[in-house]
């Protein structure tokens, strides 16, 4: 081994060992643990079974919540790629003070704990909350709005807080585009339409796919948000996983129904880049 | 086809004023090349004629009208790059069909007409291929066969060959200038090379500061530049100060360094005056008697089909010329001067 590669190796051990510690052995104990019966004195058993997985995947209710998770997660990372598009348009064309302004109210989501975060959603909307007084006092309403503890304000809450994760990734690669090529279509007929079509959306798309990737993976995996705004009624995969882990002690299943989770993420983020990979190619100048 | 007229075009930048009433003409079929130093308003007044920036004032005129209200995606003006501004997630092919999809041409017109475009600018082969799996020269062949297929009116070209090396340069400089005359193409050309600038155009604008300094063929700019500011961004010149200026019946006559001299010149000079004369005005004398300067050889270059000799005067002023290659010329010589006065040219001295 020459002295360049072994100073490699030592550079990457810190990562390395990062790694291992933090995420090969804890999902290496968990895979292990959605295998073990259930326990009655501990909250697993001693032996081993594949039994939570044939469970899960033949117990419909496991299903409408799997499907629940993944059509909240595919909305809110739909409605963040809406909203996050012309702000990260009007960003990217922005200098000096108007764009670090920009930059901090974006980022402003961020600047509060989740918990404070989502109280603040629950004051603001609950049925004698300052939302509803106003609505009531302006007359727009004449009944209190039912928002809390729907699954309409998570997905609000949720897009409201991934935002930052959408525009900064696609302000990005829209500062990267140069303005002659929107004037070079604009020169061969192009209107503003056509131009952003063909010319602004495609090149964005180094941006745009970060951006999804990571809004699809935050949401799907967020469990504060929905735990406080979504109520008791529904479940979503991770407050059904923490009630599992934590609520009646089936650390088995919990841990299975994670797995799966995870790996139905995976498939999800694999199928995207797939399907999108001819056009990440062609965009990436 | 199409005559343009440019009139008065004023841009301002905040309160930078970056054009400053810029007026020119193109007749159909010319090209009209804008020369001038980094910074002197060319690309801007290029950008105003495509549309893709609008004057604060003056006017442009396409064939008598107005086309200052026509979006650039109206004016079917082909533009070319300096950095070629290729869709790098189409095709060569899709690069110089993007147009013609806009206007939804038939299928078959299209893959013709595309063809013809890549022929033209001698690109068979590629088409297939995306921007960056092509060369600097043949990008910037699709920019022009892009440029050229919609059939513009006019073409305007942004210091196209900037970004090429030497050889390249030359080869599709002619390339340009092959097509734009075969299809009798009005054509805009920005440059800062002179040489560039003299061998492709009909006419030339030297622009300085915003304004146009003078407008006029190439051998005009070269051989009677209205000022020192053209005369210096044109090509080498000598520059000598006159002692005394006569008008005369179609010139002038001078006394510079010492020697008198009838001269041709800008009209209307009435007192100070400088003289210019381009190095291959100025020969060494075989002998001192057809010599009208005397002075000492300072520096001397061997190029290969020249020699390039400066030559400092009496009064202080030096004189740069071409000497033939063979020529027995050393550094330190005494050299007598001999200008061919048909190649000298008056001009108002400007005090710095
Ligand atoms: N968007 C802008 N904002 C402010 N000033 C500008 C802007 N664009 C150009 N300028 C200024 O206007 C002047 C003319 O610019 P222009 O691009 O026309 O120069 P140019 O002659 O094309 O120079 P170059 O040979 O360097 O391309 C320059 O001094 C430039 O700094
Ligand atoms: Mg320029």
């Amino acid at each position: 081994m020459t002295r360049g590669a072994r100073l490699r190796l030592l550079l990457a051990l810190p990562a390395v060992a990062l790694i291992f510690v933090f995420m090969v052995l804890p999902i290496t104990n968990m895979v292990e643990m959605s295998f073990r019966t259930l326990g009655t004195t501990a909250p697993f058993g001693d032996s081993y079974t594949t039994g939570h997985y044939s469970r899960i995947l033949s117990d419909g209710y496991y299903w409408q919540v799997l499907l629940r998770s993944l059509v909240t997660a595919l909305l809110v990372t739909l409605l963040c790629l809406l909203v996050s598009y012309p702000i990260a348009w009007h960003m990217s064309k922005a200098h000096g003070f108007k764009a670090v302004m920009l930059y901090a109210l974006i980022a402003s989501p961020l600047m509060t704990g989740v918990l404070v975060r989502n109280f603040g959603w629950m004051i603001v909307t609950a049925l004698n909350g300052p939302l509803n007084e106003t609505l009531l006092g302006l007359g727009i309403i004449e009944r209190p709005l039912r928002l809390l503890f729907t699954q309409g304000l998570v997905v609000l809450a949720l897009v409201h807080v991934f935002v930052p994760f959408m525009v900064l990734p696609i302000n990005n690669a829209l500062r990267n585009i140069p303005p002659a090529l929107v004037e070079a279509s604009s020169s061969m007929g192009a209107n503003r339409w056509q131009a952003f079509r063909d010319v602004i959306l495609p090149l964005s798309f180094p941006g745009i796919y970060p951006g999804v990737i990571l809004v699809f993976v935050l949401s799907i995996a967020a469990y504060v948000t929905p735990a406080l705004l979504g109520g008791q009624m529904v479940s979503y995969m991770p407050t059904l996983i923490v009630a599992e882990l934590n609520g009646t002690f089936r650390w088995p299943l919990g841990s299975a129904l994670a797995i799966v989770l995870a790996v139905v993420t995976l498939i999800c983020v694999a199928a995207f880049t797939l399907l999108t990979a001819k056009l990440m190619e062609k965009s990436r100048a | 086809m199409a005559a343009v007229e440019v009139r008065d075009l004023r841009k301002r930048y905040g309160s930078f004023l970056a054009l400053d009433g810029v007026s020119l003409t193109a007749q159909t079929g010319q090209l009209v090349t804008l020369l001038g130093p980094s910074g002197c308003g060319k690309s801007t007044t290029l950008r105003c004629l495509a549309g893709f920036l609008d004057p604060d004032g003056g006017s442009i005129s396409i064939d008598g009208s107005d086309i200052l209200g026509v979006p650039a995606n109206r004016r079917g003006f082909g533009v070319v790059f300096q950095n070629y501004a290729l869709f790098p997630h189409m095709t060569v092919a899709g690069n110089i069909g993007y147009g013609l999809k806009l206007q939804k041409r038939p299928k078959t017109e299209m893959a013709e007409r595309i063809a013809d475009a890549m022929r033209l600018v001698r690109l068979q082969g590629l088409e297939d291929r995306y921007p960056r799996q092509i060369s600097g020269g043949q990008q910037q062949r699709v920019a022009l066969a892009r440029a050229l297929v919609l059939r513009p009116r006019l073409l305007l070209l942004d210091e196209p060959l900037a970004n090429l090396d030497a050889r390249l340069r030359d080869e599709v400089r002619w390339l340009i200038r092959d097509v734009q005359q075969e299809s009798g193409i009005t054509a805009f050309y920005v440059t800062h090379d002179q040489s560039e600038a003299m061998a492709m155009s009909d006419m030339v604008a030297v622009m300085k500061e915003g304004r146009v300094a003078q407008f006029a063929t190439p051998r005009e700019i070269y051989q009677k530049p209205v000022e020192r500011y053209v005369a210096d961004f044109t090509g080498e010149a000598n520059f000598l100060s006159c002692t005394r200026v006569a008008p005369v019946a179609g010139g002038y006559d001078i006394e510079v360094a010492g020697a008198h001299l009838r001269v041709a010149g800008v009209p209307g000079i009435r007192d100070r005056a400088e003289l210019l004369l381009r190095p291959e005005a100025l020969s060494i004398a075989p002998d001192t008697g057809q010599a009208l300067f005397q002075g000492r050889v300072e520096k001397l270059a061997f190029l290969g089909a020249s020699q390039h000799c400066e030559v400092r005067l009496p009064d202080g002023g030096a004189l740069k010329l071409a000497v033939q290659a063979n020529r027995p010329v050393g550094v330190g010589d005494q050299a007598g001067i001999r200008i061919d006065s048909e190649h000298a040219w008056l001009m108002p001295e400007v005090r710095q």
